[in-house]
C-alpha cells in the first residue's frame, strides 16, 4: 500500500532525466511524421492512394515534405541504381536527426527483380540503415499503411534506432559505400 | 496529288546519293537502310533537308560474331510520319565513328550516351568522353555482349543471406497433384458424397 503522506523522491540521475525526455519527444515525434520521398522507384504508384483519400495517411499524422533537413523519414521507394545511391546518401546525411528509413518493395531488399543488375544495388542496409521494410512488389497501399504503424510502433519500443547505428557503425557504412560506388562524391554537369 | 509513297520518296532520296545499301522493310511506317560508313553523313543531312529533321535516337548494336559495331541512327519526318534507321557497321576493335554534331546539335548527348555504354569514339564531339549516366565506371562498357552483368553485380553488390530456403524444391511438381487430390477431397465432403 502507497502512503499518500508526501514523501521525498530518489533524484533521477542524468540519464534517467534523458530517457523520459526522449520518452516524451518519440510520443510526440511518432505522432507528427514529415515524410521525404525518394520517387525513383516503381513502388512510387503507390503513394497517391496511401496519400490521398482512399487510404489517408494523414489520419496517422503524417505528411510529405519537401526538404530533407525538415523531414523525419526517408521514403525509399523501389530501387536504387549507383547513381541514386550518391544522391541518396548525400539527402541521408542531410537529414536532422532522429532520421528513420522506410525501404518499398523487394529491391531494396535483396535486389528484387534486378539482382543480377550491373547497376542497381542488392541491399539498401549496407549503405544507410533502414528502419522498416514493406516487402512486395509492388506493396499495395494497405501494406504501405501498415508500415507506416510499424514505424511508430518502432519508435515508441526504441527499435527504430538506425540513425544511431550509421554513427556507431560509420566506418563500416563508408566502407561499403566506397566498394559500391568508388567515391561519394558527385561529379556531374550540375555539381561542377 | 502525292504521285508516290512516302516510302518510296525516302527510297528516291537515299539511291539518289548511293545505290550501295540493303534495304529492310520494317512496317508501314518504318523502313530501315543498311549503308557503309562513309555514306552516312550525306545520307543523314540530305534526309535533314527533305524533312527528316527530328532525330529520334541514335545508339549502337553489337555483332560480337562478326566483330562488328551496328551505329543506328533514327529520323522522323513530322510532315510524311515515317521512321527512317540508317544503320552502319563499323569495326569492333578501336570503335570510331565521326561525329554527326553538325548535322544534329541534339546527338551530342546521345553519342556520350553510346560511348559510355559501348566504348564507341565519336571524333569531332569534342566531350563525347565525358560521363553522363554511369558514373565512374570501372569495367568494361556495359551493353557490350561479353560483359557480365551478373558476374559485375556479384563482384560488387553482396547479395542477401537467408538462413532458412524457403525456395520450392519440388522437382516432379507433385504440389499441383496434391492441390488437385485435396480440391477432390473439398467438393467431396461438401456434396456430403453426393454427385
Amino acid at each position: 500500500m502507497l502512503s499518500t503522506k508526501y514523501t521525498v523522491r530518489e533524484k533521477l540521475s542524468k540519464k534517467e532525466i534523458d530517457r523520459k525526455w526522449w520518452e516524451v519527444g518519440d510520443y510526440f515525434r511518432r505522432n507528427s511524421l514529415w515524410l521525404l520521398m525518394y520517387c525513383t522507384g516503381c513502388c512510387a504508384i503507390e503513394l497517391p492512394p496511401s496519400m490521398t483519400s482512399a487510404y489517408d495517411m494523414e489520419r496517422l499524422g503524417m505528411g510529405p515534405m519537401a526538404t530533407p533537413r525538415q523531414a523525419d523519414i526517408l521514403l525509399v521507394s523501389g530501387y536504387l541504381s549507383l547513381k541514386t545511391l550518391r544522391r541518396l546518401i548525400y539527402t541521408y546525411e542531410q537529414m536532422s536527426e532522429p532520421r528513420y528509413v522506410i525501404a518499398l518493395g523487394s529491391c531494396p531488399i535483396n535486389g528484387g527483380i534486378y539482382h543480377d543488375s550491373h547497376a542497381v544495388i542488392n541491399q539498401l542496409e549496407q549503405y544507410i540503415p533502414v528502419d522498416t521494410y514493406v516487402a512486395g512488389c509492388m506493396p499495395n497501399p494497405e501494406s504501405v499503411l501498415n508500415g507506416f504503424v510499424d514505424l511508430m510502433e518502432g519508435i515508441k519500443n526504441k527499435k527504430a534506432n538506425g540513425w544511431k547505428k550509421y554513427h556507431k557503425n560509420n566506418d563500416w557504412y563508408k566502407e561499403n559505400q566506397l566498394h559500391a560506388l568508388g567515391e561519394v562524391v558527385i561529379h556531374d554537369e550540375f555539381h561542377q | 496529288m502525292n504521285s508516290i509513297s512516302n516510302l518510296e520518296y525516302v527510297d528516291k532520296i537515299i539511291l539518289s546519293i548511293t545505290k550501295d545499301i540493303k534495304k529492310e522493310s520494317i512496317g508501314e511506317y518504318q523502313v530501315g537502310y543498311e549503308v557503309n560508313q562513309a555514306d552516312v553523313h550525306q545520307l543523314l543531312s540530305s534526309l535533314k533537308l527533305e524533312g527528316w529533321k527530328q532525330l529520334s535516337y541514335l545508339s549502337a548494336i553489337d555483332w560480337p560474331e562478326e566483330n562488328k559495331f551496328e551505329v543506328v541512327y533514327v529520323l522522323f519526318n513530322w510532315d510524311k510520319p515515317i521512321y527512317v534507321q540508317i544503320r552502319a557497321k563499323i569495326n569492333r576493335d578501336n570503335p570510331s565513328m565521326n561525329s554527326i554534331i553538325s548535322i544534329f546539335p541534339g546527338a551530342k548527348y546521345y553519342e556520350r550516351e553510346t560511348h559510355e555504354f559501348f566504348g564507341i569514339a565519336f571524333p569531332g564531339n569534342p566531350e563525347y568522353k565525358k560521363q553522363l549516366i554511369l558514373e565512374q565506371w570501372d569495367d568494361i562498357p556495359p551493353l557490350r555482349k561479353d560483359f557480365d552483368p551478373s558476374a559485375y553485380s556479384a563482384k560488387k553488390f553482396p547479395s542477401r543471406e537467408y538462413p532458412d530456403d524457403f525456395s520450392v524444391k519440388d522437382k516432379d511438381n507433385q504440389v499441383l497433384e496434391k492441390n488437385a487430390k485435396r480440391k477432390k477431397r473439398v467438393k467431396k465432403l461438401r456434396t456430403g458424397g453426393k454427385k
